[in-house]
């Protein structure tokens, strides 16, 4: 009993960077109605650019995320910019051919600069050490990423809720037109709003860095996940999103410990029964 | 006169909102009727509710006397409704002979065969070259669908519409985003097709020279409902009716 | 005319292509017939009905698994083949169900994740598959058909042959279906759905039936793989692998009948060049991607035909 209690624990942390990587990817195609395939990716870069300032420069942790979420949401500004606000007026087929031809570039351009090979970055000092928890020690690290999730949550919910900017990319989101004809500029809230969608997953990658592994690849595995998170809670929808990794999160830690090997397949399962009884999701509209 | 189609208690809900509400109607075979009313009326609603496009909420609909409230767009095309649409909804790609040929197929039942070329489907040929002929697309046999006018696109539309040779054929609003020329047209064609086949149509229309000058029946909805319903010269002199188009000639 | 008298000669010069190519000439065409068989299937689903996979290397790599098992056990090409094949359309066919009733972005995503799906399957079910050892030592069995022929296939030559024949064979099916009246409703339902519906045809039969059939086109492709080199090992399953259809097709345009074979073409001459350069190939190959799609999204049959290309 107290393993799975224990292990359900495990899981929670695992879905909080579920939460922020597919967080960004449904606020980014419930606005813009783009499906980023490279999202994954910058995730990844968000990994990859918290490790090299935390872990190979020496940077103090809370600003080597802080620039990782600067260095990623600058990536995310040259695509939008450059690329993709080229096509939206294309077919989505086309829109998702241009980032995952993204996925492309960014999977090998990591293995250029960083090299092909796992790292394990350091823990910072002040997160080492671990809780009693369910009678197993529980990384206070992970604590932090529960915690740290659940903030990004209420505070997502602030912003599209309560502050103007929420309401003028709500309104965007639902009626482009009537939102341009209402003086809202919408190409600037399409760059901000990825960005913002971008800086999320990112930083979702640089929290992961002291625990888990940054290696090439990292960012399709995720992808995957958050595919599925969507596909379960329902494309644009944030509420979704948040229950979807959740389950996703916890239901892969069961997994783990009760069918080593398959987890995977688990979690395809639970998608596949999901769709077969509401195709749009548990929240979808 | 028989009864083609008829509902029950029609509803349809977009949250509080009633886009049709109660709606229960009869259409009988064989009368020319429009649909008339301002704008949001639902008009559109109950023709997406009568053709499959959208699931009711509330009601029932029987299509000469089976119920098919539930079933599927395709399958009622194959029971015999079809209906063109307001924003042009043809198919782009193919040529304008193919854009007919898919619809006369699958009336035939012979759109599934994955082997047979399609020239030597001679009968299906011609029946789709006689259809092009009577939507005065002859000419543009070989053009992209999506190439043509904005007025020879409408047309093909309702050649598309009537291709699958329904029995109830629902147009909305066929002469809609029309210049005055394109407009003449696409009404003709709209006559005609009504005079020379055996299909019983009912159109969305705002034109009312059009749509008293064609009809046999006229029903007029307003907010989801229907406010009144009967032969043109009784519409005409319906004082709901005439307040609601705030005093327009009709 | 013009158009059958080059087809004609391009046949020919590929069955007396042994007679003047080295053995990696041979080895090389025959990839890029498996590429193009690969491709075709992919394209019925995007060019023709209007479904972008993702997931495609699934169904490449349950013709390869199912063919190597089969051979594993019984040296027989044909039986290994179209048992390939099978495996590929019973997977598809029933990944099919689960796919085809969505709209085409959660298609997309679909098509993805269960294509990795597939790729954890071989992965670590070690008992069936090898796991990330694969299978090994599969047979370049006989072509045989009892009481009738017999052909040896030890030879690059002979398998070349037997890969050049099923190749011409199943491009052939593939224009006669989409040229048929099922090729024109696959059409249909990609220039517009609902008015495919509306015209009497049920989009999600022929959306599960396009899906299949493309299932067994990436099955045949992958069937014809372990006689080839031997091995099977899961990476055949890989997203990263998925993309090698798509990137064929775009390169050689979309909207064509030849498109995906000249994209196949092009696809492995350009990765001879980028390989002898960089190591990096995967950017090269998505900078392509990005010029394609802001550029030339039908692909470089449309440069030479003008045809179609808008997106």
């Amino acid at each position: 009993m107290e393993t799975l209690a224990f292990q359900g624990l495990v899981g929670l942390s695992v879905a909080m960077y579920l939460w922020l990587l597919a967080a960004g990817l449904t606020i980014v195609f419930g606005v813009l109605g783009v499906l980023n395939f490279a999202h994954g990716s910058l995730f990844m870069l968000g990994a990859y650019f918290a490790f090299t300032f935390y872990g190979l420069w020496g940077v103090n942790f809370w600003l080597a995320i802080a620039l990782s979420l600067i260095g990623v949401g600058v990536v995310g500004y040259l695509m939008e910019r450059l690329f993709l606000r080229h096509i939206y007026h294309l077919d989505h087929a086309f829109q998702l051919l241009l980032t995952f031809g993204f996925i492309l570039i960014f999977d090998d351009a990591v293995k250029m600069i960083w090299g092909g090979v796992a790292k394990i970055p350091a823990m910072p000092g002040f997160f080492e050490g671990t809780l009693s928890a369910f009678g197993r020690p529980f990384p206070i690290y992970n604590l932090f990423i529960i915690g740290a999730g659940l903030l990004v949550a209420i505070v997502l919910w602030l912003l599209f809720e309560k502050t103007w900017w929420g309401k003028m990319v709500r309104a965007s989101a639902s009626d482009r037109e009537m939102a341009s004809a209402i003086g809202v500029n919408i190409p600037t809230i399409f760059t901000g709003v990825f960005v913002f969608g971008a800086m999320l997953g990112a930083l979702g990658g640089a929290l992961g860095t002291p625990v888990r592994v940054v290696a090439p690849g990292i960012g399709s595995a995720m992808i995957i996940q958050a595919f599925i998170i969507t596909v379960i809670g329902g494309l644009g929808n944030l509420k979704g999103a948040f229950v979807g990794a959740v389950i996703v999160g916890v239901l892969s830690a069961y997994g783990i410990l009760l069918f080593p090997v398959f987890e995977l397949f688990l979690i395809f399962l639970i998608m596949a029964v999901v769709l077969m009884v509401k195709p749009q999701g548990l929240f979808g509209g | 006169m028989n009864d083609i189609i008829r509902t029950e208690g029609l509803g349809k809900y977009f949250g509080e909102m009633a886009a049709v509400h109660e709606v229960t109607l009869s259409l009988k075979e064989g009368l020319f009727t429009s649909i008339i009313g301002p704008n949001g009326a639902g008009k559109t609603t109950l023709i997406n509710l009568l053709s499959g496009y959208l699931l009711p909420d509330r009601g029932r609909i029987f299509f000469r006397g089976t119920d098919v409230t539930r079933m599927r767009p395709d399958k009622r095309v194959k029971m015999g409704i079809s209906r063109s649409f307001q924003v042009m909804n043809i198919f782009p790609r193919l040529t304008v002979f193919q854009n007919i040929l898919l619809p006369v197929l699958s009336r035939l039942n012979k759109n599934s065969r994955p082997l047979a070329s399609l020239r030597s489907q001679k009968e299906v040929v011609a029946e789709a070259e006689k259809t092009l002929q009577e939507v005065w697309l002859q000419e543009e046999k070989d053009s992209p669908a999506g190439e043509l006018s904005h007025g020879d696109q409408r047309l093909l539309e309702l050649g598309i519409a009537v291709a699958s040779n329904p029995q109830l054929c629902f147009l909305d609003e066929p002469s809609s985003g029309m210049n005055p020329i394109e407009r003449i047209k696409v009404l003709e064609l709209v006559k005609k097709l009504s005079a020379e086949r055996k299909t019983t149509f009912a159109i969305v229309e705002h034109d009312m020279d059009v749509v008293f000058s064609l009809s046999d029946w006229i029903v007029v909805m307003n907010r989801g409902e229907i406010l009144a319903e009967g032969k043109p010269t009784e519409i005409r002199d319906n004082q709901e009716v005439r307040d609601i188009y705030l005093g327009e000639e009709i | 005319m013009k158009k059958t008298l080059a087809i004609l000669s391009l046949i020919v010069l590929l069955f007396l292509l042994p007679l003047f190519a080295g053995k990696y000439i041979l080895y090389m065409t025959i990839h890029i017939m498996l590429l193009s068989l690969f491709s075709l299937g992919f394209n019925l689903l995007f060019g023709y009905t209007g479904l972008l996979s993702f997931g495609q290397a699934g169904f490449y790599a349950a013709g390869a698994y199912g063919c190597a098992k089969i051979l594993l056990a019984f040296p027989s090409l044909l039986v290994g083949i179209i048992g390939g094949v099978a495996v590929a359309g019973v997977a598809s066919f029933l990944l099919g169900i689960l796919c085809i009733r969505h709209t085409r972005i959660y298609f997309s995503m679909l098509t993805l994740s269960f294509g990795m799906m597939i790729f954890s399957l071989a992965w670590k079910w070690r008992d069936m598959t090898g796991g990330d050892d694969g299978l090994v030592g599969i047979p370049r069995a006989p072509l045989e058909i009892p009481g009738l022929i017999r052909l040896n296939m030890t030879s690059m030559e002979n398998y070349y042959y037997v890969v050049l024949v099923f190749s011409l064979l199943a491009i052939f099916l593939f224009h006669r279906i989409v040229h048929s009246p099922m090729g024109l409703t696959f059409q249909g339902i990609r220039d517009s759905e609902t008015r495919t519906a509306c015209v009497g045809i049920s989009v999600r039969n022929y959306r599960l039936i396009s899906f299949t059939i493309a299932g067994m086109y990436a099955g045949l492709a992958g069937a014809l793989l372990p006689p080839l080199e031997s091995t099977v090992t899961p990476p055949v399953a890989h997203w990263s692998y998925s993309a090698e259809p798509v990137l064929a097709t775009l390169l050689g345009g979309i909207y064509t009948f030849p498109g995906p074979i000249v994209g196949a073409f092009l696809f492995y001459v350009l990765k001879d060049i980028i390989v002898r350069f960089t190591q990096y190939w995967l950017i090269c190959l998505g900078a392509i991607v990005l010029v394609l799609v802001l550029g030339f999204r039908g692909g470089v049959v449309s440069i030479f035909y003008g045809k179609g290309g808008q997106g």
